[in-house]
């Protein structure tokens, strides 16, 4: 997890990997309709969604689930010309492409980029209807996975991810195991208005950028404990989380507006939002991030109090936590949530511990 | 001599409706190891070509299970490619006997004859593990691929090797077959009875794996392709879309028996 990308190793294979490369260049720059062509993915941000992510799919999950998989793929292939409409990553699929725009007009040549991959277990034949639906909101996903069934989780590092969003949570915590930042996607009841000119990113600290070590003294000794150990070990940097790579992309990329001259324009904010307050545990947190070379634009020390509130003032396009608790609290008041379900917070409810394991269908 | 061609029948196997089923045919070289025989058996190993061969045999034994007297079968046959083997016709034939391999036919001919052969033999499908191979006789319209070498820690779960073929959109590949239009009735049929076969079974329960990669277009080519395939009735199960995004990575993964370029089907 500290890598952004793993370097590339053979020679041979290189030779190969520069043809397709250069074969892919020069068809999209060849189209008539001036298609942006998608990064190298060597270089990119890559962003996996799953489908019933990037649209809303419950109607047809229904079919799935109460009629099998035979029915479900008649279904999608009678209704492919009717789009299907955006599920709760359609929106950050969206201000990432808006970044992307951004990002080309300052560095027209560059690979640093978003790519954006529809990662899906579905058959091909329902590829069609979500290929016609993303050519209908105008998505610029060029790269596809649909595995006819398989896990997509032996795939995710054959397209370079970075970050897999999926509303199946077995699929999540195998691609965490796997070493790749993953959270499970929740939509909102009610719709709230984002911005379309800047990506809004909040992080929860504990378990999500940061490793889980400092919740287990919360959940096995107190609070108390909790500060003096906090305070303690102040100068000491915390272990990294699942989602600190992440981050690292994001700033990364922020950096390449600040050099040219775009701070105050910038069109990625990052927010901490965590639990911890600021007088007893907040140092530590700031100090590690410090030690890692990274910034985050804001952070929010709420000392206990719930989240929700505050997160429908920052309006992020994703907010990740690793508790359950904090995820449906955000999602009551109107936030897009993801849980990373990652670390001791999962064996915990409410601060009380889970006596049998949670049903998962 | 050596234009001479003989066509041997494997007695040991029932064999298929001349009408309706796909002929396969396979190399003498793929299918056996280089060197000498075994000195128990007096029979020579089995290389690349035999997990395709079992994969065959499964795609074969559950059609007849879900319909007995079906005709739209494979049929696979045994080629020599060069006269060396062409000389070997007797330990070829026990080789294939003592490995109770479902071949047909064999065809015993040469460098020179091989590819007309092919033609004349009405071969659907030629596989070989010689990229020279493929490629002469794909110019002269056999619709050809090259057999993949397979790992065994294949990451993808195969329920009992099932017949995995990859079909993939290139954009840089050298002239194949069916780059003339006269030349792709024979590719375009060789899909056509594939995509048949698929049919035969459901969505999930399938012995036949049909996958399409697009490896340098993007989403237009890909929605394009898909439905092209699907009007000459070859339903795909998976699609993987990579925008010049490497390959590799796929190919261990998926682990094919072979690949073959449908870029002509529009």
């Amino acid at each position: 997890m500290s890598e952004i990308k793993p370097e590339e190793t053979a020679a041979a294979k290189d030779n190969n990997e520069d043809q397709d490369w250069a074969a892919a260049k020069a068809f999209f720059d060849s189209l008539k309709t001036k298609v942006p062509r998608p990064p190298k993915p060597q270089y990119a941000v890559t962003i996996a969604v799953s489908s019933r992510t990037l649209f809303n799919m419950v109607a047809e999950r229904k079919i799935y689930e109460e009629e099998g998989v035979e029915k479900y793929v008649a279904f999608q292939v009678e209704h492919e010309n009717e789009p299907l409409s955006p599920g709760p990553a359609f929106p950050f699929v969206k201000a990432l492409m808006n970044v992307n725009s951004r990002l080309r007009q300052l560095y027209p040549d560059s690979e640093e980029l978003f790519d954006i991959v529809l990662m899906t277990n579905n058959h091909a034949q329902v590829g069609v209807r979500l290929i016609n639906s993303i050519n209908h909101y105008g998505l610029t996903i060029e790269r596809f996975c649909m595995t006819g069934g398989q896990s997509p989780i032996g795939y995710l590092k054959a397209y370079m991810t970075n970050l897999y969003l999926s509303k199946d949570s077995e699929k999540v915590t195998g691609a965490i195991e796997e070493g790749i930042a993953a959270a499970t996607m929740f939509m909102p009841p009610s719709e709230c208005e984002l911005s379309d000119t800047q990506l809004r990113v909040a992080f929860d600290g504990d378990a999500v950028l940061f490793s889980d070590e400092s919740e287990i003294i919360v959940k096995k000794h107190g609070l108390d404990t909790f500060f003096e150990h906090e305070k303690e070990f102040e100068n000491k940097p915390l272990a990294q989380g699942p989602l600190k790579c992440f981050l690292e992309a994001l700033g990364k990329l922020q950096r390449k507006f600040y050099a040219k001259d775009e701070r105050m324009n910038c069109p990625i904010r990052t927010f901490l939002v965590t639990a911890r307050s600021a007088a007893s545990s907040g140092a530590r947190v700031l100090k590690t991030l410090r030690s890692w070379g990274l910034e985050i634009d804001e952070a929010l020390f709420l000392a206990g109090a719930p989240k929700g509130p505050l997160l429908q003032k920052i309006k992020p396009h994703i907010f990740f936590d690793d508790q359950m608790f904090h995820i449906e609290g955000a999602k009551e008041l109107g936030t897009i949530s993801a849980h990373v379900p990652y670390g001791i917070g999962q064996k915990y409810h409410k601060g009380k511990l889970i006596e049998q394991p949670a049903e998962k269908k | 001599m050596d234009n001479m061609v003989s066509v041997v029948l494997n007695t040991d196997v029932k064999q298929k409706d001349a009408d309706s089923a796909v002929v396969v045919a396979v190399t003498s070289r793929a299918l056996f190891e280089q060197g000498p025989e075994d000195d128990e058996t007096g029979v020579w190993k089995l290389s690349r070509a035999f997990p395709l061969l079992q994969a065959v045999q499964k795609v074969n034994d559950c059609l007849l299970e879900k319909n007995p007297a079906e005709s739209l079968l494979l049929d696979v046959i045994l080629i020599t490619t060069d006269s060396q083997h062409q000389q070997l016709s007797s330990v070829l034939i026990s080789s294939t006997r003592h490995h109770g391999l479902g071949v047909g036919k064999f065809f015993f001919s040469s460098e020179e004859t091989f590819i007309d052969c092919l033609l004349e033999n009405n071969v659907q499908l030629f596989l070989s593990t010689s990229k020279d191979e493929v490629l002469m006789a794909s110019q002269k319209g056999v619709p050809s691929a090259l057999l993949e070498a397979r790992k065994n820690d294949s990451s993808v779960q195969c329920q009992r090797e099932d017949l995995r073929v990859w079909l993939h959109e290139d954009l840089i590949s050298p002239c194949d077959s069916a780059s003339q239009p006269s030349s792709r009735h024979s590719p375009q049929r060789f899909l056509a009875q594939l995509g048949e076969i698929r049919q035969r079974f459901g969505v999930s329960d399938s012995p036949l794996w049909i996958s399409l990669v697009i490896l340098h277009g993007g989403r237009e080519n890909c929605g394009n392709r898909l439905k092209a395939l699907r009007s000459l009735g070859v339903s795909v199960d998976d699609v993987y879309c990579l925008a010049g995004a490497p390959s590799d990575p796929l190919l261990s993964l998926l682990q094919p028996h072979f690949r073959f370029n449908c870029s002509f089907v529009n």
